[in-house]
């Protein structure tokens, strides 16, 4: 129990310099490099006395010292101020809008991903495939080396413009199919990482000694493999899920500009095009937090399953 | 020869073929071609493949073949100098890193990891929307905050494994100080291994820049992949071979870095 507590508080405590890490880097960029920030959000016509006031109100006349402070308290306090562009809503509860839709679009594409790229790893080890099991790995490592970015719009194109049969780009009512579809081109790339690594875990273990005891007592395949070599080539498929977490919120933010889908990455854009700086800055630090703590999550569920990695 | 051998030799000349031809090919295109990729011809927007326009034109009547072009060339160019900057930073601390051993070794171990955990994609957007006109000098250095902590690791790795073989003692007994072991012997032996790293690197920043211009941080002047990808969404229905380069072009560029880096690993 003490163990597990250990990793655990390791894990909170690298999540935490990670996000402290960004968010005083966002923090410095936003403020440290050259021009000022209200002329960015108003403009070149805008007059000494607006830009004024706006500085007044982002807490841009202060020195940086107590602007940090105020940025980390209202970081642990979820207030980061008011939106610029639409005044009287905080900047927190937009990008909570926008998480929503977004947390939908990566979480279906995560368990797509680990469950086709385990079925696939299944299959290359199984009898079944023959002389073809190579297939599967060459399938995962042709995918693997495939950006999101050059196959995502032409599967795009092929199926929504040519065959017609999921929604197109940018369609209000896309609905449940368009998400599936958008998850599932985020999984692609998902699914080839965990076949790779989940084939070389599930080769690894096949010559472990427990799982030849498994199999001369009788066991069928199924069973030696649910209940023997499976949980010991979980720790891996966790970890890779945790490391592709990164190229799956960059590919996120792809796809909800490519299909125009309501999202953290939107509204980052919308943020960007429209300078609205608290809006950036929460949608950032919240997003880089979230990903930062589920990605130690990952690392510490492996290390609580497998003593080697501790 | 068996067919295993043969099948990897021809594998390697693939792998010192295809990026050298994409080089050469793009940079013929962008020191002879007789076309700016800024030029716009409106009469010709989104006019498919002919014989003067081998790619056909997109948005307004831009040449796609100088666009991308163009535009692979700059990505190739910030690629591959933001992997040197990783590997020049990277390499000597991760050796340094291994040979000091204990404390530092622990302390540059866990700041990689940690490095390695952060979301740059994020801090890329930051900064850009920071400056008011973004260039890719302000990619490269956004890039190369994280770049070094992969080569470092792997330089890390092999020197734990190299500080201890005959050749290193043997030279420290004749009397080498460190900077010199690090430089003659343990550098020149990670090169392979990191070769193939400084390939995956540059292809992953190419496939970040186009994605980054893609949803509209690029540089001003549209002169990226990730635009001519852009122009192609918005045209799907109506000019389908733009989206087609596109999608290729960042598909050929990402494949072609990531293949010179394993020609160097023997």
């Amino acid at each position: 129990m003490l163990r597990v507590f250990r990793i655990a508080a390791g894990k909170f405590v690298d999540a935490l310099i990670v996000v402290v890490a960004l968010a005083s880097l966002v923090f410095l960029a936003l403020r440290v490099l050259p021009g000022d920030p209200a002329a960015l959000v108003l403009g070149d016509q805008a007059t000494e006395f607006e830009r004024a006031a706006l500085r007044a109100k982002l807490h841009l006349d202060e020195s940086l010292v107590a602007q940090y402070t105020r940025f980390l308290r209202g970081l642990v306090t979820f207030d980061l101020g008011e939106s610029v562009r639409r005044p009287g809503t905080s900047a927190v509860l937009r990008v909570w809008d926008a998480a929503l839709p977004t947390a939908e679009l990566a979480g279906l594409a995560v368990l797509m991903g680990a469950t086709v790229g385990v079925a696939a790893a299944i299959a290359g080890a199984g009898p079944w495939l023959g002389a073809r099991h190579g297939w599967v790995d060459k399938m995962a490592t042709a995918l693997a080396a495939t950006p999101l970015l050059a196959f995502a719009p032409v599967l795009t194109y092929a199926l929504a413009a040519r065959l017609r049969i999921v929604p197109l780009p940018g369609d209000p009512e896309a609905g449940a199919l368009g998400l599936v579809f958008a998850s599932g081109l985020l999984a692609l790339p998902l699914s080839a990482h965990v076949a790779r690594v989940s084939r070389a875990a599930l080769d690894d273990v096949a010559r472990a000694q427990f799982l030849g005891v498994a199999r001369a007592k009788g066991g069928s395949f199924a069973r030696v493999l649910w209940l023997h070599a499976l949980p010991a080539a979980a720790g891996p498929i966790v970890t890779v899920v945790g490391a592709q977490l990164g190229a799956l919120l960059g590919g996120a933010v792809v796809l909800e500009r490519l299909f125009e889908r309501r999202g953290l990455g939107t509204l980052i854009l919308e943020a960007y095009a429209s300078r609205d700086l608290p809006v950036l800055e929460a949608a950032v630090v919240f997003s880089g937090a979230f990903f930062a703590f589920v990605q130690q999550l990952a690392a510490a569920a492996h290390a609580m399953v497998d003593p080697r990695v501790r | 020869m068996t067919r295993a051998s043969e099948k990897r030799r021809r594998r390697s000349v693939v792998a010192r073929v295809l990026p050298l031809a994409l080089v050469i090919s793009v940079t013929t295109v962008v020191a002879l071609g007789p076309r700016s990729p800024t030029r716009l011809v409106p009469a010709l927007s989104w006019a498919p493949p002919s014989l003067s326009f081998p790619l056909g034109c997109g948005e307004a009547g831009g040449d796609l073949l100088a666009l991308v072009a163009h535009a692979t060339l700059r990505g190739i160019a910030l690629a591959s100098s933001v992997a040197l900057i990783g590997f020049s930073i990277g390499c000597p601390l991760g050796a340094a890193a291994g040979l000091l051993r204990g404390r530092v070794e622990q302390i540059i171990a866990r700041a990689c990891d940690l490095v390695q955990a952060f979301p740059s994609f994020l801090l890329a957007l930051v900064v850009l929307s920071a400056v008011r006109v973004p260039t890719r000098a302000h990619l490269a250095v956004v890039f190369a905050l994280t770049a070094w902590a992969p080569f470092t690791r792997l330089a890390l790795a092999q020197t734990r494994v190299l500080r201890d073989a005959a050749f290193v003692e043997a030279a420290r007994a004749l009397g080498a100080r460190s900077t010199r072991i690090v430089l003659r012997h343990v550098i020149p032996n990670l090169l392979g291994v990191v070769a193939v790293q400084l390939g995956a690197t540059a292809a992953a920043i190419v496939v970040s820049e186009a994605a980054l211009s893609f949803v509209g941080f690029g540089t001003r002047d549209g002169v990226a992949l990730g635009a001519v990808l852009d122009q192609g969404v918005s045209a799907m229905l109506r000019a389908p071979h733009v989206l087609l380069v596109g999608a290729a072009s960042v598909f050929v560029t990402s494949v072609s870095l990531m293949v010179a880096g394993r020609a160097f690993d023997k």
